[in-house]
Parts: structure tokens; C-alpha cells; sequence
């Protein structure tokens, strides 16, 4: 398939996909939808910090102060965790049993590919806008409303920095999110369960909300494989957090793009077989919603 | 025309449909295991990460017990959103609705199943979190009363799945919003109730924040089961949740009665009812 046929099928499935998602309401509830889940995630974690840091536990206040910009990245950029693997794990589900196009589309000219490229990116959209949001309202809610003096300046981040290892990171998403496709391609039973395990395995392991050397060592061995590990250190380097983090940017960088190679390899390898399995017993009409 | 049947007769058949609801529900929800592992095994991953941050911050090992019983809670809330609230939905989606509508039962006796059932399926899945919390992160527990809790955690459910017969009915006419809306009433309902934290009703927590929190009887019984389960209080510190939770029984059960009237009756009017894929 040529290039300039992949991109207009992904295009229009993008399209497709963002309506969609989006045309069910006015776009200032939208917009505010977007936001409140990731930003009440945010108030959960921050809430946890600052209770901590009330009812006197032993650290000083620095700590909190830097512990809650540390927090604030992470959780922000999980967004795109969550975006990325929920869309994607439930995207077979909703076209092939709820809207049952999924045939349609798979006769298509084009191949299912670019649709599911397409559909993905719409997640890195939305993903995107909840971390802008929450970026900004977690500066204005902690430093401006609450006057907390966290060492977060959203001026300061180092583009040259965040953007390499945004696009490695959402590369790597998405691959994952390839591989929950074909999964449920061939099952009937994963829908509701895919997304939610992986994000929330990355959630646990990822370094999110807790720096990675508080897992137990046999743990912390799976977290060093993970993408999101090394995207989230990235980063928080680019935001000017060094503690907490664990290796250097280019170290970061660098295991970033190798496991996102890695993930991508897989993911195309697994979608390439759930698709052949699912040619041979005929699984692309299977409905089961009943 | 039929004979009107007494109200004897009308109670029977309205506790045979919930009754029957509610078998469909334990059935639906426990032949698949692979279901019943995730719906114990996930919560676990995301109060394993609050567990772990707490102890990176250096809090007390209660506040771990109490992240426990908040994800355990939390899987009621979750069930109240997507097996209650968004019910309607669903069944509208698979054609089901129109038969509900047309059988000679109360539609709250329909909720009524819904609920019994969801509620029973959801207690079996969080003592599943609950211990296989305890044992993986090995918290500490107080229980003093376990009866104490036992009566709290029941009216918590109760008004808690009310709650739930008033959403369903709010979100009877939903299309994509019901998937949406449920969506978006996840994280800021475990942020409000205070689900991952120590306790909401704390001095550092705001004031509105705590009264906003108030109007989920979750959050009433959460903190009511913390002092009784964690704290070792006694059941003479928690009799204002035990009001606050029959209060709001109280209170929903006739709105969501009329609620699901009104949103019928609308639906009718508009022939929405039978609208699939909006």
C-alpha cells in the first residue's frame, strides 16, 4: 500500500474516530470532560502529598514541595496511558459489535491498519489536551490558588528535550494499543478488562505517582522494561526534575527508543497474526452482544 | 381487558421480577471467571500504587488499611455507574428495553433486581480485594464491632444503589452519553469521597470539598467503616453517618421513582425509547 494511501486512509478513520468521540456533545463540555478525569486523578495524588505532609510525617517541606512537581508531570503525562489504552482496547469491541462495521471496513481497499492508526490518534489528541490542562490548572490550582511554592515552571520546559521523547513515547502507546486491538480481534471476552490491566499495570510500575526504587527489587526488574518508565524520567527531565528520576536524559532517551522498537516489532507481529487467525475462523462479524 | 389484580398480587409479581432480575444478574456476572479474577485483581493494581506512595511518603501504616477499604468501596461505585446508572442504556442497546417497558411489572422492580444483584455480586468481589489487600500489602485492622460495620456497610449499599435507581433513570434517554457521563463520573467521585485518602474529614481538607464529598453516601459510609474498621471506634462515634445514610435513602427513593416516571413518559413523547446508536 503506498504511503500517501496509508496517510489518507488514516486521515479519514482519524476523522471518523474524533467525531465520534467528540460530536456527542458541545465542545465546551468536551473540553471540560477531557479535563476532569485526569485532573481529579491529579487531586488525588496531590491531596494524598499534602495530607501527608499535615499529619507530620518526617520529611521536610521541600520534599513535599518537590515530590508534588514530580507527581504533577507524571500524573499529567499518564494521560496519554490512559488516552492511548482504554481507546484502543475497547476500539474492536464498538465497531465490530456495537456499530458493526468492522467487516465493512476490513473489505475495504485499504487494510486495517491505518484505520487503527487513525482511531489511535485520536486518543493522542484528546491525551494532549488533558495534559495542557492539567498542566496549567495544576499550576494555578498549587501555586496560584493554594500558594504552594511548587518548583514547576511550565516556561522553563526544554522543548528540544520533551518533544523526542513525546513522540518515542506515544510511538511505544500506540504499539502497545496495536497489540490490545489484535487481541481482541481475536477474543470476545477482553474488552473491559485489556485496557484497564495494562494501564493500570503501568500505573503501579511505571514510576507515576512513586519513584520506581520503592517497588521491591524483583518488580523493579519488570518497571526497567516497561516504555513508560523510561518516557515518564525522560520527561520530568525535560520539566527540569532531576531528583527522583533515575539515569540521564540520553540513557533515558535511549532505553525509551529501544523498548518502544521492541513494542513496535511486537505489536505489529501480534496484529499480523490476530488478523490471520481471525481471516481463518471467521471473527471479523462475531457479535457478541446478545 | 384484564382483570385488576389486588395488591397483593401486584407486590407478588413486582418481588417475582426483581427476584428475576436479580438471578439474571448473579448468573450474567459469575459464569465467566476470567471476569470475576480481573474485577478482584484490578482494583488491586491501583491501591497497590497508592499503598506504595504512602509509604514513600512516609505515612503511617493505617493509611494503607484505609486505601484498601476505599478501592473495595470503590467497586461498588463503579458497579452503581456502569451495571445500574448506564443499565438502561444497555439494555436499549441490545433491544431488551422495549420488554421491560411492556411487562406488567413496576420498572423500579426492575431496578430493584438490578441492584439486590449488583450489590451482592459487588460484596463477593470486594472482600476479594479486601483480603487479597490485607495479605499482599499486610495492613493493620482494628475491628472492634464487626456488627457495627456490618450495619454501616448495609446502609451504605442502600443508599448508595439508590443512588444508582436515580441515575438509571437520569440516563434512561442517554445515548453516547451514558458512556461518557459514566466515564466521567469515575475519578472525581474517588477524589470526592475521598476513596485513596487517609480520611476526608480531615482539618487540611476544605470545607466545600468535604461537603461536596457529602452528598455520595459513599463517602458517609467510608469514613464511617474506616473509624469503626481501622480506628477501633465504636458505634457511638459514627450514629451522624447512620442518620446521613437513611437520610438519603430517604430521599432518593422517591425522587428516583419519579424521575424514572418522568423520563419514560418523556421518552414516549419524543420516541426515544427504542433509539439505538445515537
Amino acid at each position: 500500500m503506498a504511503v500517501a494511501d496509508f496517510v489518507k486512509s488514516a486521515r479519514e478513520s482519524f476523522r471518523v474516530g474524533w467525531k465520534i468521540e467528540s460530536n456527542w456533545t458541545d465542545p465546551v463540555l468536551f473540553a471540560t470532560y477531557q479535563v476532569i478525569r485526569p485532573l481529579a486523578s491529579l487531586l488525588i495524588v496531590a491531596f494524598i502529598v499534602i495530607i501527608g505532609a499535615s499529619v507530620g510525617a518526617s520529611a521536610n517541606s521541600a520534599f513535599y514541595t518537590g515530590y508534588l512537581a514530580w507527581l504533577i508531570v507524571g500524573n499529567a503525562f499518564y494521560a496519554f496511558v490512559l488516552q492511548i489504552m482504554l481507546g484502543m482496547a475497547i476500539l474492536v469491541h464498538v465497531d465490530r459489535t456495537r456499530y458493526e462495521v468492522l467487516k465493512n471496513i476490513y473489505i475495504s481497499p485499504g487494510t486495517l491498519h491505518p484505520y487503527v492508526i487513525g482511531r489511535g490518534l485520536v486518543s493522542v489528541v484528546n491525551g494532549a489536551v488533558s495534559v495542557i490542562l492539567t498542566l496549567l490548572f495544576s499550576v494555578a490550582i498549587f501555586n496560584g490558588l493554594l500558594h504552594m511554592n511548587i518548583p514547576l515552571n511550565l516556561l522553563n520546559v526544554n522543548l528540544l528535550m520533551l518533544i523526542p521523547a513525546v513522540i518515542l513515547g506515544i510511538i511505544g502507546l500506540l504499539a502497545i494499543g496495536y497489540m490490545l486491538c489484535a487481541v481482541n480481534i481475536v477474543s470476545n471476552r477482553m474488552e473491559f478488562i485489556l485496557g484497564d490491566s495494562v494501564s493500570g499495570t503501568f500505573f503501579l510500575l511505571g514510576g507515576v505517582i512513586f519513584p520506581i526504587t520503592s517497588l521491591p527489587s524483583q518488580i523493579k526488574l519488570i518497571s526497567n522494561v516497561l516504555p513508560i518508565t523510561f518516557f515518564l524520567n525522560a520527561i520530568r527531565e525535560s520539566f527540569g526534575i532531576t531528583s527522583m528520576v533515575t539515569g540521564d536524559y540520553m540513557s533515558n532517551l535511549a532505553f525509551l527508543a529501544l523498548t518502544t522498537l521492541v513494542a513496535l516489532a511486537l505489536g505489529i507481529g501480534v496484529f499480523r497474526l490476530a488478523e490471520h487467525r481471525a481471516k481463518k475462523l471467521g471473527l471479523f462479524d462475531r457479535k457478541s452482544e446478545y | 381487558m384484564l382483570p385488576k389484580a389486588t395488591p397483593r398480587e401486584e407486590l407478588l409479581i413486582n418481588l417475582r421480577a426483581a427476584y428475576a432480575r436479580m438471578w439474571v444478574r448473579l448468573r450474567g456476572s459469575n459464569r465467566e471467571v476470567t471476569g470475576l479474577v480481573a474485577e478482584i485483581g484490578l482494583p488491586i493494581l491501583t491501591i497497590g500504587a497508592y499503598v506504595i506512595l504512602y509509604r514513600a511518603i512516609m505515612l503511617p501504616p493505617t493509611a494503607g488499611a484505609a486505601v484498601i477499604i476505599g478501592g473495595a468501596m470503590i467497586a461498588f461505585w463503579t458497579n452503581v455507574l456502569w451495571n445500574m446508572s448506564s443499565q438502561w442504556f444497555w439494555e436499549r442497546e441490545s433491544g431488551n428495553l422495549e420488554m421491560y417497558l411492556v411487562a406488567p411489572v413496576s420498572r423500579m422492580s426492575v431496578l430493584l433486581g438490578m441492584a439486590m444483584g449488583g450489590s451482592v455480586n459487588t460484596s463477593i468481589r470486594a472482600l476479594g480485594i479486601v483480603l487479597l489487600g490485607i495479605f499482599v500489602f499486610q495492613v493493620p485492622f482494628q475491628l472492634a464491632d464487626p456488627l457495627s460495620v456490618g450495619l454501616v456497610f448495609v446502609l451504605t449499599l442502600v443508599a448508595l444503589y439508590t443512588m444508582g435507581m436515580l441515575f438509571a433513570s437520569i440516563f434512561m434517554l442517554y445515548g453516547r452519553e451514558a458512556w461518557n457521563t459514566a466515564n466521567l463520573l469515575q475519578e472525581p467521585v474517588y477524589f470526592l469521597s475521598g476513596a485513596y485518602f487517609p480520611r476526608i474529614y480531615a482539618p487540611v481538607v476544605p470545607f466545600a470539598l468535604q461537603a461536596a464529598g457529602s452528598l455520595i453516601p459513599m463517602t458517609i459510609g467510608l469514613d464511617a467503616i474506616r473509624r469503626l474498621a481501622i480506628n477501633g471506634e465504636s458505634i457511638a462515634t459514627v450514629w451522624p453517618h447512620i442518620l446521613a445514610l437513611i437520610a438519603c435513602t430517604l430521599i432518593l427513593f422517591p425522587l428516583a421513582r419519579r424521575a424514572l416516571n418522568y423520563m419514560e413518559s418523556l421518552g414516549k413523547k419524543e420516541g426515544r425509547l427504542t433509539l439505538r446508536w445515537q
